[in-house]
């Protein structure tokens, strides 16, 4: 029986490197050594071209091609033989091993020397395993399809967004032993994503933004496919992607930064899975680990599944708090708030808020709290629905995506860790309550 | 003949790979690891010791063309070399190289363990029965240096 490539992927990791075997038109050999092999399916596989040496002469000129490769799980040996197709040097496959190779070429020592200049992907024609010992495999750390099926079965009984993504969280940190983990939503209409859950940071960084293209996240958000990187490499490291944006943007753009990305400023794996559903993309599933090659490809394949089973999951529970499942009962007025005025500023070119004088939020949910807080001192109003906020023309909601229910959890967490003495609380389908512990003094501008 | 530069390059801890291509219109290349290596004739010559078992193409097509190409690497520092010849030939693998081979895994032991391999992957990667040895001969008549970069393939200064 063929060995089925998928089932021998760690060989393509190279942390044993490959070996590849081509020849000249005049049949003379060539042997160089590989720093990565990219699996694209069990009969398709992607070899980075990097410089136009020999092997990529020889092949070219249509020679045949050996690989050798190794598996540093229990050292045994394949060799494959493949027939080129063609080269990507743009799109999901050239960024993921443009990612790969960054931090490759960052353990080895030739940050610098090694540059993606393409693709090259190869149909598999043979797979033989060459003869000899191997070790004994040793027990996988953990096992994904039994992780998958639990955290699968944690999402499905959940009722609302914020309980989903608090039990997205927690199964991955749990089911699947990650320590680090974050949920990021895409505002597509200003083509950045934000942090709406984090676990294992000292700060949460909820509101915490980056833009779409840039790091590991926003390059998968870009080409909608997982990016992962087994090696710390500073091209594709958080800190120096948002510091780097930021500077480029100047003073004007100074809040994006205002509240820090959560990430390890250590990470040396780095995984980002696209949260897709009907053919949109939502967000972003980030994890890391300070550990090197901490995230294999059944970690990837693990969590597109998960991603994709949480995908549908936000677009169900966003969808259904449209309709709120009954009407708000009669406006109460609570007793007027005493102690000290809290100052709310809000700028309306961007939205933002400010709870004195402290930065709070932005954008659309910054939106939303100020017309919450004006009906609030205005007529005492407490209960909201959905609904009345998508008609609200205050608001401004874009007529496409605008995740609203991701937007009213975003803002719930955002004034829950700020602890001021406002708070948002969930009291039906599609309804919600504001809650206000001090006076307000509302100042525009 | 080889510098002593590289002789004592591809004498140390380097993983090695043996290649060949079967003469005439379907060159069929293939390759196999080698398990140690040994200069003859003060360098003219190199004997490069593979496993007959692994190798069955790769020595079919040492005897169809004698066109070799043999690559050494050095993991530490990704130093690789590869030379080539065109006059190789299978041997049978003398008892007395078999030191040569202990101690060449032994080097590339040292050389690998700390990149974090384990050593039982390592020793069953390396495993070289004697009975399953055998010896490919040739006289190298190019070397390049293959070291990661722009310069991999750049034509070292031809064997003398």
């Amino acid at each position: 029986m063929s060995v089925r490539l998928e089932t021998i992927r760690e060989c393509l990791e190279g942390i044993i490197p490959g070996h590849i075997a081509t020849c000249d038109a005049d049949g003379v050999p060539n042997l160089a050594y590989l720093s990565q092999v990219q699996y694209i399916d069990n009969d398709h596989v992607a070899l980075s071209y990097q410089f136009f040496n020999r092997t990529r002469q020889n092949v070219l000129a249509g020679s045949p091609v050996c690989l050798l490769l190794t598996s540093h799980l229990n050292g045994a040996q394949y060799r494959l033989k493949l027939h080129f197709l063609r080269s990507e040097t743009a799109g999901p496959l050239f960024e993921q091993m443009k990612a790969k190779l960054a931090g490759i070429a960052s353990h080895t020592g030739m940050s610098g020397v090694f540059r993606l200049l393409g693709s090259d992907i190869y149909r598999v024609l043979a797979i033989e395993q060459v003869a000899g010992a191997v070790a004994a495999l040793p027990p996988p750390p953990i096992n994904h399809l039994s992780a998958l099926r639990q955290a699968t079965q944690r999402l499905a009984a959940c009722n609302n967004l914020h309980c989903l993504l608090e039990t997205a969280l927690d199964a991955l940190a749990e089911g699947f032993g990650i320590g680090q983990v974050m949920l990021l939503m895409l505002d597509e209409g200003r083509g950045r994503l934000y942090t709406l859950a984090s676990r294992g940071y000292p700060q949460s960084g909820v509101g915490s933004e980056i833009a779409v293209g840039e790091g590991v996240v926003g390059i998968c958000a870009r080409e909608r496919t997982p990016i992962r990187i087994g090696f710390m490499s500073s091209e594709y490291a958080y800190g120096r992607t948002v510091r780097d944006s930021v500077a480029a943007a100047g003073d004007a753009d100074a809040l994006e930064s205002a509240i820090p990305l959560p990430g390890l400023p250590d990470a040396s794996s780095q995984l980002a899975v696209p949260i897709c559903a009907v053919d949109r993309l939502i967000g972003v599933l980030y994890v890391e680990s300070v550990a090197n090659l901490h995230f294999g490809y059944n970690d990837e394949d693990a969590l597109v599944a998960f991603a994709a089973q949480l995908g549908l999951a936000i677009l169900h529970h966003q969808q259904f708090e449209e309709q709120a499942d009954d009407e708000p009962a009669g406006e109460d007025c609570p007793p007027s708030p005493a102690g000290p005025p809290l100052a709310v500023r809000h700028f309306a070119p961007n939205d933002s808020v400010f709870l004195d004088d402290d930065y709070l939020i932005k954008g659309v949910a910054g939106a939303i709290l100020w017309a919450l807080l004006s009906d609030f001192v205005e007529r005492r109003r407490t209960s909201f629905t959905n609904k009345s906020l998508r008609v609200d023309a205050r608001i401004r909601l874009p007529d496409f995506a605008d995740n609203l229910e991701a937007r009213l959890v975003l803002l719930q967490r955002r004034l829950a860790e700020r602890g001021a003495g406002i708070e948002l609380a969930k009291t039906g389908r599609g309804r919600f309550s504001l809650r206000v512990e001090r006076p307000l003094l509302l100042v525009e501008g | 003949m080889l510098d002593s530069d590289h002789l004592a390059f591809i004498l140390s801890g380097v993983s090695i790979s043996l290649a060949s291509v079967a003469a005439g219109a379907d060159p069929r290349p293939t390759m196999s690891r080698g398990l140690g290596c040994k200069a003859l004739d003060g360098g003219r010559r190199l004997a490069v010791f593979v496993r007959r078992s692994q190798s069955a193409d790769l020595l079919a097509n040492v005897g169809s063309s004698g066109r070799v190409a043999n690559v050494f690497s050095l993991p530490s520092n990704n130093r690789t070399l590869q030379l080539k010849g065109s006059d190789a030939r299978v041997l049978p693998f003398a008892a007395s190289d078999l030191p040569i081979v202990e101690r060449h895994v032994a080097d590339l032991l040292r050389e690998v363990l700390p990149l974090g391999l384990s050593e039982a992957v390592v020793r069953a990667l390396f495993e070289h029965p004697a009975d399953d040895l055998v010896s490919v001969v040739y006289t190298p008549d190019a070397a390049f240096s293959q070291t990661p970069g722009p310069q991999a393939g750049v034509c070292l200064p031809r064997p003398a």
